[in-house]
């Protein structure tokens, strides 16, 4: 096992390097000299160069200790990005951001995963019953309708017209006040995939062999269900929830902006409306490292919950 | 057995919800309920888009100077209610007094105006400012390694100010460059004197430049203790200083203990008594005791809290015009039941399709630049995209402007005449000798409402067989492309930033192309003759003659089709005072005053309403 690890955590390392690599060519080659862009309206030729000067664009790209390049892949390796467009450190926005997203997110996720994990063992139980069909119905309505009506309509009705809720963000709200919607916005709008994607899971575990058996020497349903059937579709729901799990840091994009929640989504759309590459690219690189990590976590976790699985 | 089961499922499934509202209590570890205090006097504004940045030497753009205005103080500003815009002093004692040939300003400074406290300073009290303060925020403007956006105000004006640019340029850091090198033009007989000798005579010294936040005096203790961290850490002498700012959120200012004070104009223009805004006058100020301005970039949760009274002022979305406005242009009897107030005002604004002079098509082409103005239905663009609520665009100069042409429409040339334009199209394909090709129009955004705003010019410009292509694209990418030249048409706008013509005249001065402000990359020798001309002149009848002049030229000559000048529709409730709109003053919130009990029956009043 540990030698697995150990294994698989080296074979991370190229793949760094090759996000690394990805991110110098997209956000260097194919962006091309900002410079001008940094320098805003009227700026001089001499200003250019000036600011060519501070961020280092006057260095040549590779072929050299003192290029763009290494200085990219110190700066990654040391978690060190620099100071973004209006010259504050990219570390410091991104560290601000963390917590309210993920004050949003991970409450979005446990509840979207919760509820449809239990409802879909109860639609498979009950499958091909008029419950069932309701369960798809909704579950094809809920993910036919776009994520922007969830959030206009949740917006409108229970925080602007019956005053459930804070419409939009404010100084004086705790945490818990101004998320408490945009979770419930988010679960709502999450259910009807996850539904149906755990209802086929458990559906094709309901039919194998090991369910009859189990039901014919006797065991109860609820032992079949939550022992054996749910153990048994562990494998798909890991792979879903564990690859998830990076995306938890990366926040909603839409609901953030909506309810003015300060967290990554909106740093990194606001990143990339204002082209601010320092951001972005700390952004993507963050992002990288944890879905390679999380991969990692996700293998272990296949043969911790299946041991037809062997790390050797 | 299978009711059992459901009940089973359903159980867990409401222990777990259950359980996943309970984890929403313990992330409540934030900020505390408001520590307000009953009776503060609080300001609730919004910004629709987020703050770069605090330091008042960099960044332009209107957020920011929305905020920095009200912490820093320059030694000039517009009075608050006289019309037309006239000038007062701020920080400076008096009015400049200025020598015959127009190159010597000396300004006598206030005594007892103190730098808001702060850590940097001795003891966290913050000190006097001294006129070497302003002598150190221009340096600072001029050093090079600071790469201040604001350089181009003062480029070739001040002598001296352009050699010590020169010496900044030899140093390896800005933390190197010497501060106490001399400036000939810059000149501190004493702690409270100021004398600014210039190199030609520049008539928008006083309205522009020592009247916008730029020149607001900065302590070096503070750039010296902040460093590059000065953005997050304004230091400045004006009615309100910063508490909190959470970027991409909110910005909170409370009032500035050490204030000097400055007492609510006494006199304003005719019906200012009758309209309100003399209540106060005389009263010292400011009259808030905090203001939060909250970052909201959608429209919907704006108007949403507006109307629920946690903002006290707000423009119309164009989504809920029919539901504020009636055909009249006056506020439906619902709005008036909630006590909203509207008040419309003319923006020193226009807007235009600008075309690029350097390109080979259009620059050489004038018919086919004429066809393309002729082609666009300028009432049907203002009807579509601005609800009817601005006016036609004849030339670059608004109605606003002291300069504005009256009789510019009789000119003609904004008019709409497809068939003139099909004719001019016949005349400007002999001049390019052949079938005209596809032409281009970049449009600054790609969601829907500038998706409709390009189908617009396609099919205008199609309806006389002109074909156009449109090119979407973000704010950066359409500014960077714009400030190297390669964009052949462009929807764009400008803003007068002073009540000046000159400001908006100089976007067609050749020196100026791009990136510089001249976007159009238009040159016209007698243009240039004209605005050099008028570049040293002060305001009379003669200048604003020659204002409308070489507004005539760049119309005979069609860098671009204008299309209309803003008017502004800000709706703001009865609680809110003051609220005169002024086209070129930022830092107003010192005047604003809240009718704390108005406010307060607006909870029931709304109960009432729904």
């Amino acid at each position: 096992m540990t030698t697995y690890i150990i294994r698989r955590l080296l074979y991370t390392i190229p793949i760094v390097f090759g996000v690394l690599l990805l991110t110098f060519c997209l956000f260097t080659l194919v962006r091309g000299d900002i410079s001008v862009e940094l320098a805003g309206k009227n700026a001089t030729q001499e200003t250019i160069e000036e600011i060519k000067q501070e961020y280092g664009l006057n260095k040549p790209l590779f072929l050299s200790w003192d290029s763009q390049f290494i200085d990219h892949f110190k700066n990654a390796l040391t978690f060190d990005f620099g100071r973004a467009r209006d010259r504050e450190l990219v570390r410091d926005k991104i560290k601000r951001g963390v917590l309210p997203s993920l004050a949003l997110m991970v409450p979005m996720f446990f509840g979207v995963l919760i509820i449809s994990v239990s409802l879909s063992l109860v639609i498979a139980f009950v499958r091909g019953t008029k419950w069932d069909t309701f369960a798809v119905v909704v579950c094809v309505a809920g993910m036919s309708i776009p994520y922007l009506s969830f959030i206009l309509f949740g917006q409108y009705f229970f925080a602007y017209k019956w005053g459930l809720f804070p419409v939009f963000f404010s100084p004086d709200l705790t945490r818990s006040e101004y998320v408490a919607l945009p979770v419930l916005i988010g679960i709502a709008a999450g259910l009807g995939s996850n539904l149906r994607f755990y209802r086929t899971v458990m559906l094709d575990e309901m039919r194998s062999d090991y369910v009859r058996t189990a039901f014919a020497k006797g065991l109860t349903t609820r032992c079949v269900l939550f022992k054996h059937v749910l153990k048994n579709a562990m494998v798909p729901i890991i792979t879903r929830v564990v690859l998830a799990i990076p995306f938890l840091f990366l926040g909603s994009l839409l609901l953030e902006r909506f309810f003015g929640i300060p967290g990554l989504g909106y740093l990194m759309i606001e990143a990339i409306g204002s082209r601010d590459y320092f951001v972005i690219n700390a952004m993507t690189y963050i992002s990288a490292v944890l879905f390679v990590v999380f991969n990692v976590i996700t293998d272990i976790c296949y043969a911790l919950v299946d041991p037809r699985v062997s790390l050797e | 057995m299978t009711t059992h089961i459901l009940r089973q499922c359903l159980c867990t499934v409401a222990v777990l919800f259950g359980l996943l509202l309970f984890t929403l209590v313990p992330i409540g570890c934030g900020r505390s309920p408001s520590d307000e205090k009953p009776q503060e006097m609080v300001l609730n504004h919004a910004l629709a888009t987020r703050l770069t940045g605090l330091d008042p030497g960099d960044q332009r753009n209107v957020t920011a100077l929305t905020i920095k205005s009200q912490i820093f103080e320059p030694l000039y500003q517009y009075h608050f209610l006289k019309r037309p815009y006239q000038l007062v002093p701020l920080l400076a004692e008096d009015m400049p007094e200025i020598s015959d040939d127009n190159l010597t300003y000396t300004i006598k400074i206030k005594k007892g105006v103190y730098f808001q406290d702060n850590k940097c300073f001795p003891g966290g009290k913050g000190r006097q400012v001294k006129t070497q303060d302003f002598v150190f925020s221009l340096k600072r403007i001029a050093n090079i390694k600071y790469l201040s956006q604001n350089w181009s105000i003062f480029d070739d004006k001040i002598v001296g100010l352009d050699d010590f640019r020169e010496y900044t340029k030899t140093c390896e850091r800005r933390e190197d460059v010497d501060y106490s090198r001399p400036i000939e033009g810059l000149q501190t007989p004493d702690d409270y004197t100021l004398v600014i000798k210039l190199k030609r005579p520049w008539p928008q010294l006083l309205t522009y430049a020592l009247s916008d936040t730029a020149t607001a005096p900065v302590a070096k203790e503070v750039v010296d203790f902040y460093g590059k961290d000065i953005i997050s850490h304004p230091v400045g002498t004006g009615p309100f200083k910063l508490k909190e700012w959470r970027r991409r959120s909110y910005i909170v200012l409370v009032r500035n203990p050490t204030f000097r004070g400055e007492p609510y104009p006494g006199e304003g223009e005719p019906g200012d008594a009758e309209a309100g805004y003399l209540d106060d006058a005389r009263k010292m100020m400011p009259f808030a005791d905090k203001v939060v301005w909250t970052i909201i970039e959608e429209d919907q949760p704006r108007w949403f809290l507006f109307l629920q009274g946690k903002l006290d002022a707000s423009a119309i979305p164009k989504d809920n015009w029919s539901e504020v406005i009636t055909g009249s242009s006056d506020l439906k009897p619902e709005m008036k039941q909630r006590r909203i107030h509207l008040k419309t005002f003319l923006d020193p604004t226009t807007f235009f399709l600008g075309f690029n002079m350097q390109d080979p098509v259009l620059g050489n082409n004038k018919p086919l630049r004429l066809a393309i103005s002729r082609a666009i239905d300028r009432k049907k663009f203002i009807e579509l995209f601005r609800n009817n609520r601005d006016v036609v665009a004849h030339g670059i100069i608004p109605p606003l402007i002291a300069s504005y042409e009256p009789n510019i429409k009789e000119k003609g040339y904004a008019r709409y005449d497809p068939k003139e334009a099909q004719s001019l199209l016949k005349e400007a394909e002999k001049v390019h000798g052949g079938k005209l090709p596809t032409l281009k129009i970049a449009i600054p955004g790609t969601d829907t409402f500038f998706r409709q705003f390009g189908q617009f010019f396609k099919r205008q410009l199609e309806a006389v067989n002109l074909d156009v292509e449109l090119d979407y694209m973000d704010g950066p990418t359409y500014w960077e492309k714009l400030h190297t030249r390669s964009l052949q048409m462009f929807a764009s706008g400008t803003g007068a930033t002073l009540p000046d013509a000159q400001d908006l005249l100089q976007s067609f001065y050749s020196k100026y192309w791009a990136p510089g402000a001249n976007s159009f990359n238009y040159s016209s020798p007698e243009f240039d003759r004209l605005y050099e001309k008028i570049a040293v002149m002060f305001d009379s009848s003669e200048r604003r003659e020659l204002y409308r002049k070489m507004e005539l030229v760049v119309l005979e000559d069609c860098p671009a089709a204008f299309l209309n000048h803003r008017v502004a529709y800000v709706l703001h409730h009865d609680w809110y005072k003051n609220y005169k709109p002024h086209a070129f003053a930022y830092g107003v919130s010192k005047y604003r005053r809240i009718d704390m009990k108005k406010r307060a029956e607006y909870k029931k009043l709304l109960k009432k309403v729904k």
